[in-house]
């Protein structure tokens, strides 16, 4: 048959950037539970000496400078995409990219160093319970960080043949959204564990 | 960054009548059309299972000590010498509990007619994101092939009840069902929710963001409403059942210890888990079950608003009491969880906030009652099977409601507690009243889905058998559950106190197997109406909304050949005391005011009338918000 062409009216927000808001509403609402868990877990624990006291390993801080330093360097390469610095645009990319790297590699010296304190996630003494929680919520949404780090490799293929300028700015603002996402999710974690430990 | 998106789509167009293979047309169709109906027939074969699985516990409620050749021909090892096995016999409450719950009604029920109406009433061409709606059904389907594959294997399904509490479903030794099959259970539900949640993304974004020039929120039909709050309550409580799922599944094969705590097995004696709390657990579920009750029962209401204000021929009586109504029950739905709790050992004063909070949801369900049964009162009622089921929604509705606040109450809660009385408490209201609903929407928005009619008279011995039967199986046992009778046991013959219900228990187990084969009627009617049925006219209701507008003769993926209709008015302009027809579709222009358009609420007064003094603007106010004044 004759295809036919129309031209519809608009969504208000490209319906893709909408769905990633509800996806980031519901991923919150994960980490809400596991974070709920552990206000309701930790005063009875405490009470039944169950619950061990322990300082985070200092690389999930470093960590945290890192994606706070990332999240910057997303804005830059997402500006310099808004302004057609498709160059610039490209190194800032390449940047976060080798940031999110060592995000990981941080993380993972952090869960090594939580290994030598004997505080692995299947606690050995029962009183490590609180060490289950700390692995469940830093690995949950370590998951998360991929799924960032994969948008951000898609990110620089479509820099590199030029897909993402001025004109054609939204799976770049979809990976700018979602990076800033990720790295304040583990601002408010880091900082709930730290404070509620 | 809308701008920026506005930009980059001025070139969008959309291009339809493209040819599609038989893959992508019937299986992995992104039509949100297609994938309504893959959702309904799923549900349906989902629905015939469970339904079925009750009839098998019921004979061994009512004839505990008979042996039935018909069970080991079925059943095999679990039912030796025709008599069910105890523990299959938890396993087929477990199962009959989360398909309906789960695979029934909530993908059944939102997932067909979600998909269905919310592109059609709104009038956009498709979902959001076809391709995450075409992911949200192949979850959906691979969910419910793993839950089936758990009745086939060695020790048999799931068996803690539908709620799956630790300790049981922690251990892996606890009983038979605690094995492999609660392990599917957790890998079915973990896909369920990913399907539920691909969803729900999938109709917000939709909802919010792609209507028609015209289609403003008050003048959204009360389907959509409904289909927009149970969307926002899955997507922000299912992650919840997500994360307390993770946990089961981490304490049951890694070993940890969130939910367990001083546990002895016997023969194998105290495990060396220790420092969790099942409780916490049930906080977990609880905060994603008792949302799921209204994911289950808001789409049914929003059906059911449609299907009577079209069928009794005038407007909904309070559009805006409705919608606020809709948005209370959802948003008190998500700190009331605590009621199913009464019992843990929870503070008292912390029961009475959950039980005064519990109570205040009658109001706005009693609103929703009230204005379904204003709206019937003198309206010119066409008593179609959908409209009776509807009505029969509203029956369900009250009765079951009503029961609701008495569990409400802690105190009485301690008396009730997983007795009987729960059992028909929620089958009614969440089970009876949702399932109405379902059948209201397949009987009305059949001929939308395929072009035909179902029979009528069939119809209608579906309807009053069921409606029948339904009160037969569930209001007797209220005064079990009364009497202390609790659920889930397996035979009462030994518990003097509790056999003397055994006549009663024979009775509901003819009512439900004579409801149950009623339903072959529906299956019949559905099926031999989808080849045979008489072919329908475009709008056989002669109803205002626009999917009534979009061609049912051929299927069209983006709904409308040309342009996307605009919406002139709210949905519910019946019987209008200007117009000769008695409906007024959305879609058609008011040649009278080409320039102000006509809203629901638009109140011109007539000459002469006295407007209302100024003192009373309050008690104004309050009467158009309920619809007392248009």
């Amino acid at each position: 048959m004759a295809q036919n062409k129309i031209k519809d009216r608009l969504p208000l927000i490209a319906p893709a950037k909408f769905n990633l808001w509800l996806f980031m509403l519901s991923s919150s609402m994960l980490f809400a539970a596991f974070l709920s868990a552990y206000i309701v877990q930790r005063p009875d624990s405490i009470a039944k000496q169950t619950w061990t006291v322990f300082n985070l390993p200092v690389y999930f801080f470093y960590s945290l400078i890192i994606a706070m330093l990332s999240s910057v360097t997303m804005q830059l390469a997402y500006r310099a995409a808004k302004n057609d610095e498709l160059a610039k645009n490209k190194q800032l990319i390449i940047v976060t990219l080798l940031l999110g790297l060592l995000f990981t590699l941080s993380q993972y010296l952090g869960w090594r160093e939580l290994l030598h304190l004997d505080l692995t996630f299947v606690n050995p003494r029962p009183e490590d319970i609180s060490a289950s929680y700390v692995w469940v919520i830093t690995v949950i949404h370590f998951v998360h960080v991929l799924g960032g780090i994969v948008l951000l490799s898609i990110a620089w293929v479509k820099t590199a043949q030029l897909n993402i300028h001025k004109k054609k700015l939204n799976f770049m603002s979809i990976t700018n959204t979602y990076w800033h996402f990720v790295g304040l999710l583990w601002f408010i974690l880091y900082f709930f564990i730290y404070f509620a430990r | 960054m809308s701008t920026v998106a506005l930009k980059e789509q001025d070139s969008h167009t959309h291009e339809h009548h493209h040819k599609e293979s038989f893959v992508s047309k019937y299986i992995f169709s992104m039509d949100h059309k297609m994938i309504s109906k893959q959702f309904l027939i799923t549900g349906i074969i989902m629905g015939v299972i469970g339904m079925g699985m009750s009839m098998l516990f019921r004979l061994q409620l009512a004839w505990p000590d008979e042996q039935f050749g018909i069970l080991e021909m079925l059943l095999g090892k679990w039912a030796v010498d025709g008599k069910l096995d105890p523990n299959f016999y938890m396993g087929l409450v477990t199962i009959h509990g989360t398909i309906m719950v789960f695979y029934v009604l909530t993908a059944g029920l939102s997932g067909t007619f979600s998909n269905l109406l919310i592109p059609l009433q709104v009038g956009a061409r498709d979902m959001a994101s076809p391709f995450l709606n075409m992911l949200s059904y192949w979850f959906f389907f691979l969910s419910s092939v793993v839950l089936m594959s758990s009745v086939f294997i060695e020790t048999g399904p799931a068996s803690a009840g539908w709620t799956v509490y630790p300790p049981l479903s922690a251990l892996e030794k606890a009983v038979p069902g605690s094995g492999l099959g609660m392990t599917l259970w957790l890998v079915a539900i973990a896909l369920f929710i990913v399907s539920a949640l691909f969803g729900g993304i999938n109709y917000i974004s939709t909802v919010l963001n792609m209507r028609t020039k015209g289609m403003s929120m008050n003048r959204m039909p009360l389907t959509i409403w409904a289909f927009l709050f149970t969307a926002i309550l899955g997507v922000l409580s299912f992650p919840v059942l997500l994360g307390a799922s993770l946990f089961l599944i981490f304490d049951r094969s890694f070993g940890t210890s969130f939910y367990l705590s001083d546990i002895y097995l016997d023969g194998i004696g105290a495990l060396e888990n220790v420092g969790g709390s099942p409780v916490l657990y049930q906080h977990l579920f609880w905060f994603l079950g008792h949302p799921e009750v209204y994911i289950i029962l808001l789409p049914a209401l929003g059906i059911t608003s449609e299907v009577i204000s079209t069928n009794a021929r005038k407007p909904i009586f309070g559009y805006s009491a409705m919608v606020i109504s809709l948005a209370s029950i959802s948003f008190l739905s998500f700190i009331v969880w605590g009621h199913h709790m009464f019992i843990t050992g929870m503070n008292p004063f912390l029961g009475s906030v959950f039980m005064i909070l519990t109570l205040i949801i009658a109001v706005p369900s009693a609103v929703k009652a009230f204005n379904y049964l204003a709206t019937l009162w003198r309206g010119n009622l066409r008593l179609t099977p959908a409209m009776l089921f509807s009505i029969g929604l509203v029956s369900f509705f009250i009765s079951g409601g009503l029961t609701g606040i008495y569990l409400g109450n802690a105190a009485l809660d301690i008396q009730m507690h997983d007795s009987y009385f729960v059992v028909a408490h929620f089958h009614l209201v969440m089970g009876s009243a949702a399932i109405f609903g379902m059948m209201a929407g397949i009987y009305h928005w059949f001929p939308r889905m395929y072009g035909r009619m179902m029979n009528n008279t069939l119809g209608y011995f579906h309807f009053w058998i069921t409606f029948i039967t339904a009160y037969l199986v569930f209001f007797p046992m209220h005064f079990m559950g009364l009497a202390g009778v609790p659920r889930r046991y397996y035979q009462f013959t030994l518990m003097e106190d509790f056999s003397i219900w055994g006549d009663v228990n024979k009775l509901i187990t003819v009512a439900a197997l004579v409801g149950g084969f009623a339903q072959i009627l529906f299956l019949y009617n559905f099926f031999n109406s989808i080849f045979r049925g008489k072919k329908s006219t475009q709008n056989p209701w002669q109803s205002n909304t626009l999917e009534w507008t979009s061609p049912i003769e051929v299927r069209l993926h983006g709904n409308w050949p040309k342009e996307l209709p605009t919406v002139y008015r709210g949905p519910y302009e019946y019987s209008r005391p200007d117009r000769d027809e008695d409906f007024f579709p959305q879609h058609i222009k008011d040649e009278e005011s080409p320039e102000v358009l006509y809203t629901t609420k638009t109140k011109v007064a007539p000459k002469k009338v006295v407007l209302e003094e100024e003192s009373n603007v309050f008690f104004t106010a309050i009467k158009r918000l309920f619809g007392l004044s248009r």
